[in-house]
C-alpha cells in the first residue's frame, strides 16, 4: 500500500513539473540552474527581465502552426 | 516466450485495424459508429510507428543517442535547453496543431467520410509524419538550422532564397484564409462576438499580472485567464439576449474583418508580452483541454456517423468547394495529413530541445500521428451531424438559394432531407440567429463538438453553452495563429526589406516595426477582405489556395530532404521521402492548373473572372455593381497570379535540387553534406532531463 502511495506520489510530481515545463512556468527556474552550471560568470537576468527576453526570442519565429 | 507474445499482440492490432478500415470502407448500412472510425486510427498508428517509425530510425536515419544533441552542446538555457521527451512532445504537438485539421477535415467531409479519413490515416503514416521527422533529424544534425538555411546549403542558394519567399507566401495566404473562418464564425453572432472580444482584455490582464505582479507564473496566470474565459462565454448569453447590447456585438463580415485586422496590426506592434504572449498561453491550455474533451466525448457517446462514405459530389460539384476528389480532398484536408508549415517547427523549436536524437522519432512521427487523430475526430464530428444540416451550414446563398425554404429545398433535392424549421430549431437551441451560410468549417464543427459535448455533460439545456464554447476555441486559438504569423511575418518583411534599405531590418525601430506591420497585415487582409466579399463565400476561393501552397511547401520540404538522404548515401531507401514528394508534386500542380485553367466558373479563377467581365460586356450587371465586380474580376486573376507564382517557384526548386540528384547519382560531385561534426555525449543513458535534484 505505502509502496503504490509512494509511486502515485513520485508520478504526481513528474506530471506537475512537466505540466510547468510545457508551459514555461519552470523556464526561469531552468534558466538559473544553466547558467550556475556553467558558471561563466555572466551577471544573471532578472526573472522579469528574462520573461521578456524569452518571449521576444520565442515569437520572432515560427511556433505556431496552421 | 514474450517475443512471440509481442508479435500475437501486434498481428491481433493489426487484423482490427484492417478489419475496422474494411468496416468503414464497405459498410453500406443505416449508419456506423464513430467507434469504428477511432479503432481503425488508432491501429493504423499503432502498426505505423511500430514498424515504419522504427524502420525510418534504425534502418534510413541511424539515429544515434551517443552524439551530442545541438541542446547538450551549446546549452544556454534560453532557446538550447535539454528537455525531458514527454515535455518537448507536448510543446512539439501544440505548436503543430493548429485549425487546419479541424477545419480541413470538416469541409472535406462533403465528399462523404471515406476518402478524408481514408488520406487522414495513409498520409500521416506515410508522408505527414515521415516529413517532420526527417526535418526534425536533418535539423537536429545541423545544430537546430531552419529549412530555409537547410535549402540554401543542402540545395542551393537560390532554392533557399525560395523557400523563404514560398515561406512568407504561405504565411499571407494562411492568415488571410483562418481569419476569413473566424469572420464567418462570429458573423451576426452577438454572443460569439462578445466572447471573443473579451478575451483580449483578459489577455491584457494575464500579460500585465506576468509581466509586472508574477514574473514568469504562466501555470497560476493562466488558470485565471481560462477561468474568466469560461465566465465570458456563459456571459455572452446574457449579451444576446439583451437587445440593446445584442446591438452593438452583432456584426457583418467587412466590419469583422477590419476589426480583425486592426487587432492584428496591434498585436503585432505591440510588446509581446502584452497581448500576444498571454492569449497564446490561454489558447494553448483552452486547445489541450478541447482536443482531450472532444477525444473522451467520441469514446463515451460513440455518436452515429450519418453522411455516407461517399456523395455524389465526388463529381466536383460541391457545394462548400468545388472540385474533383482527385486532387482536391487532398487539398483540402492538407495539415491532418501532411502539412508544409511543420517543417518550420521541426527546424525551429524543437532540434535545439532534444536530448536525444531517439526521440526525435516518438516527437516528430509521433506528434503527427496525434494530429492526424485530431483531423479523424473532426471529421467524425462533422459527419455525426444530420448531414442535410451540414450542407446548410457550409452552402453559400447563390448555390442553394438565398431564403430558408429555397435552401433547403435544394439540400433536400441532392438526397439529404433538411427543412426550414430544422434549421430554425437548431439555431434556437445553440443561440444563433441563424445557421445558414456559416462556410469555413468552424460553425459545422462547433455544432458537431456541441452536440457530442452535450450528450456527455448536461443534455439540451447545455448546447448552447457548448456550442459557444466550441466557437470560442476554434477562434481563440485562430486568432492565436493570427498574431504570432503576423509578427513573424513582420520580421520576414523587415528582413527582405533590410536587403534594400539596411535601417529596416532593425526589428527595435519603431517606424519599421509600424511600416512591416501594416505591409504585412495590409497583404493578408486583402485576401481576407475578398474573402468575405466573394459571393461565392470566400471559402471556396480561398482555402484551396491556402491548401496548394501549404502542399507545396511540403514537397519543398520533402525536396531537401530528398537532397540530404541522397548525399547521406541512402540511396536505397531514398524513396521514402521521394514518392511523398512525388504525390504532392502530382496533386499540387494538378490544383493548380485547375484553379488557374479549368473552365468551370467555379473551379478555375481565370474562368470566373472572364464570365464576369462577359456579363459586364453583356450590360447585365447594373450599374451599382459595378465597381465590385470589377473589383471581384481582378481578384481572380490576382489568385491566379499567385498560384502560378507559387507553383513556378517549386518547379524551379525541383529543377535545382535534379541537378544536385543527378550529380550524386552519376559520382560527378562528391556530396558535401553540411552536417555539425560528431561529437559524444556526456550524458549517461540513463538521463531524461529531469529536472536535476528535484527527483
Amino acid at each position: 500500500m505505502q509502496d503504490a502511495t509512494r509511486t502515485i506520489g513520485r508520478f504526481a510530481r513528474r506530471f506537475w513539473r512537466g505540466v510547468r515545463e510545457w508551459c514555461g512556468d519552470a523556464a526561469y527556474e531552468r534558466y538559473l540552474r544553466s547558467s550556475a552550471a556553467q558558471g561563466d560568470g555572466c551577471p544573471r537576468l532578472t526573472a522579469q527581465e528574462f520573461y521578456v527576453e524569452q518571449l521576444n526570442r520565442r515569437y520572432s519565429r515560427p511556433n505556431r502552426c496552421c | 516466450m514474450r517475443r512471440v507474445a509481442r508479435i500475437l499482440i501486434w498481428i491481433a492490432v493489426a487484423v482490427l485495424g484492417a478489419g475496422a478500415l474494411g468496416k468503414i470502407a464497405f459498410d453500406r448500412g443505416e449508419s456506423l459508429n464513430a467507434m469504428w472510425f477511432v479503432i481503425a486510427a488508432l491501429c493504423c498508428y499503432l502498426v505505423a510507428y511500430r514498424l515504419y517509425s522504427a524502420f525510418l530510425a534504425a534502418r534510413l536515419l541511424a539515429l544515434d543517442d551517443t552524439r551530442a544533441t545541438p541542446s547538450e552542446r551549446n546549452d544556454d538555457g534560453r532557446d538550447f535547453v535539454p528537455t525531458n521527451k514527454w515535455v518537448l512532445f507536448g510543446h512539439h504537438f501544440a505548436a503543430i496543431a493548429g485549425p487546419g485539421p479541424l477545419v480541413g477535415p470538416t469541409l472535406a467531409a462533403q465528399f462523404g467520410y471515406l476518402p478524408g479519413t481514408l488520406w487522414l490515416i495513409a498520409g500521416a503514416a506515410f508522408a505527414g509524419c515521415v516529413q517532420d521527422f526527417i526535418i526534425l533529424f536533418c535539423s537536429i544534425r545541423r545544430d537546430g538550422k531552419s529549412i530555409g538555411q537547410m535549402a540554401r546549403e543542402e540545395v542551393s542558394k537560390r532554392g533557399g532564397f525560395i523557400a523563404q519567399l514560398a515561406v512568407l507566401a504561405i504565411m499571407v495566404i494562411l492568415l488571410g484564409v483562418v481569419a476569413l473562418v473566424v469572420v464567418n464564425a462570429l458573423k451576426s453572432s452577438p454572443w460569439a462576438t462578445f466572447t471573443l472580444a473579451m478575451t483580449i482584455p483578459i489577455a491584457l490582464l494575464v500579460g500585465v499580472y506576468l509581466r509586472f505582479v508574477r514574473p514568469g507564473r504562466v501555470l497560476e496566470a493562466s488558470l485565471m485567464g481560462v477561468a474568466l474565459i469560461f465566465f465570458v462565454v456563459v456571459a455572452g448569453q446574457w449579451v444576446a439576449d439583451s437587445p440593446s447590447w445584442a446591438r452593438i456585438f452583432t456584426l457583418g463580415g467587412v466590419p469583422l474583418a477590419f476589426a480583425i485586422i486592426v487587432y492584428a496590426f496591434a498585436a503585432s506592434a505591440l510588446p509581446v508580452w502584452l497581448l500576444l504572449a498571454p492569449r497564446d498561453y490561454l489558447s494553448a491550455f483552452i486547445k489541450a483541454g478541447a482536443i482531450f474533451a472532444l477525444a473522451a466525448g467520441i469514446l463515451f457517446v460513440r455518436p452515429h456517423v450519418l453522411m455516407p462514405p461517399l456523395t455524389r459530389f465526388i463529381d466536383g460539384s460541391g457545394p462548400v468547394f468545388a472540385g474533383k476528389i482527385f486532387p482536391f480532398c487532398f487539398i483540402t484536408i492538407a495539415c491532418g495529413a501532411i502539412s508544409g508549415f511543420h517543417s518550420l517547427i521541426s527546424s525551429g523549436t524543437t532540434p535545439k530541445m532534444i536530448l536525444r536524437e531517439s526521440h526525435a522519432r516518438f516527437i516528430g512521427y509521433g506528434a503527427m500521428l496525434l494530429e492526424s487523430f485530431v483531423g479523424v475526430m473532426a471529421m467524425v464530428a462533422a459527419c455525426a451531424m444530420t448531414p442535410g444540416v451540414y450542407f446548410a451550414i457550409n452552402s453559400p446563398p447563390s448555390i442553394v438559394g438565398a431564403t430558408p425554404d429555397a435552401a433547403a429545398a435544394t439540400i433536400s433535392g441532392w438526397g439529404f432531407p433538411l427543412t426550414a424549421q430544422t434549421m430554425a430549431g437548431l439555431a434556437h437551441a445553440v443561440g444563433e440567429q441563424t445557421l445558414w451560410n456559416r462556410a469555413g468549417g468552424a460553425p459545422s464543427l462547433a455544432v458537431g463538438m456541441a452536440q457530442i459535448f452535450s450528450n456527455t455533460i448536461g443534455g439540451e439545456r447545455l448546447l448552447s453553452i457548448w456550442y459557444h464554447f466550441a466557437i470560442m476555441f476554434e477562434a481563440l486559438f485562430i486568432l492565436t495563429v493570427l498574431d504570432a504569423g503576423t509578427r513573424v511575418g513582420r520580421f520576414m518583411v523587415q528582413e527582405l526589406g533590410g536587403r534594400v534599405w539596411k535601417p529596416f531590418a532593425r526589428t527595435g525601430w519603431m517606424p519599421s516595426i509600424l511600416l512591416s506591420s501594416a505591409i504585412i497585415v495590409g497583404m493578408w487582409g486583402y485576401f481576407l477582405y475578398q474573402g468575405v466579399v466573394d459571393p461565392l463565400g470566400g471559402i471556396n476561393s480561398l482555402w484551396p489556395l491556402f491548401g496548394i501552397s501549404n502542399q507545396l511547401l511540403a514537397a519543398v520540404a520533402l525536396v531537401v530532404a530528398t537532397t540530404i538522404l541522397l548525399k547521406m548515401g541512402r540511396t536505397r531507401w531514398v524513396w521514402v521521402t521521394l514518392l511523398p514528394m512525388a504525390w504532392l508534386v502530382i496533386i499540387t500542380m494538378t490544383a493548380s492548373y485547375q484553379k488557374i485553367f479549368d473552365a468551370n466558373p467555379r473551379i478555375g479563377f481565370l474562368a470566373y473572372a472572364n464570365a464576369l467581365a462577359a456579363q459586364i460586356a453583356a450590360g447585365k450587371i447594373p450599374a451599382a455593381k459595378l465597381v465590385d465586380t470589377q473589383r471581384l474580376i481582378f481578384n481572380q486573376r490576382l489568385d491566379a497570379a499567385v498560384t502560378a507564382v507559387l507553383a513556378v517557384m517549386v518547379i524551379v526548386l525541383i529543377a535545382e535540387a535534379l541537378v544536385q540528384w543527378y550529380a550524386i547519382l552519376s559520382s560527378r560531385r562528391a556530396p558535401a553534406l553540411h552536417e555539425s561534426p560528431y561529437v559524444q555525449t556526456q550524458w549517461a543513458p540513463g538521463y531524461t532531463g529531469v529536472a536535476q535534484g528535484d527527483d
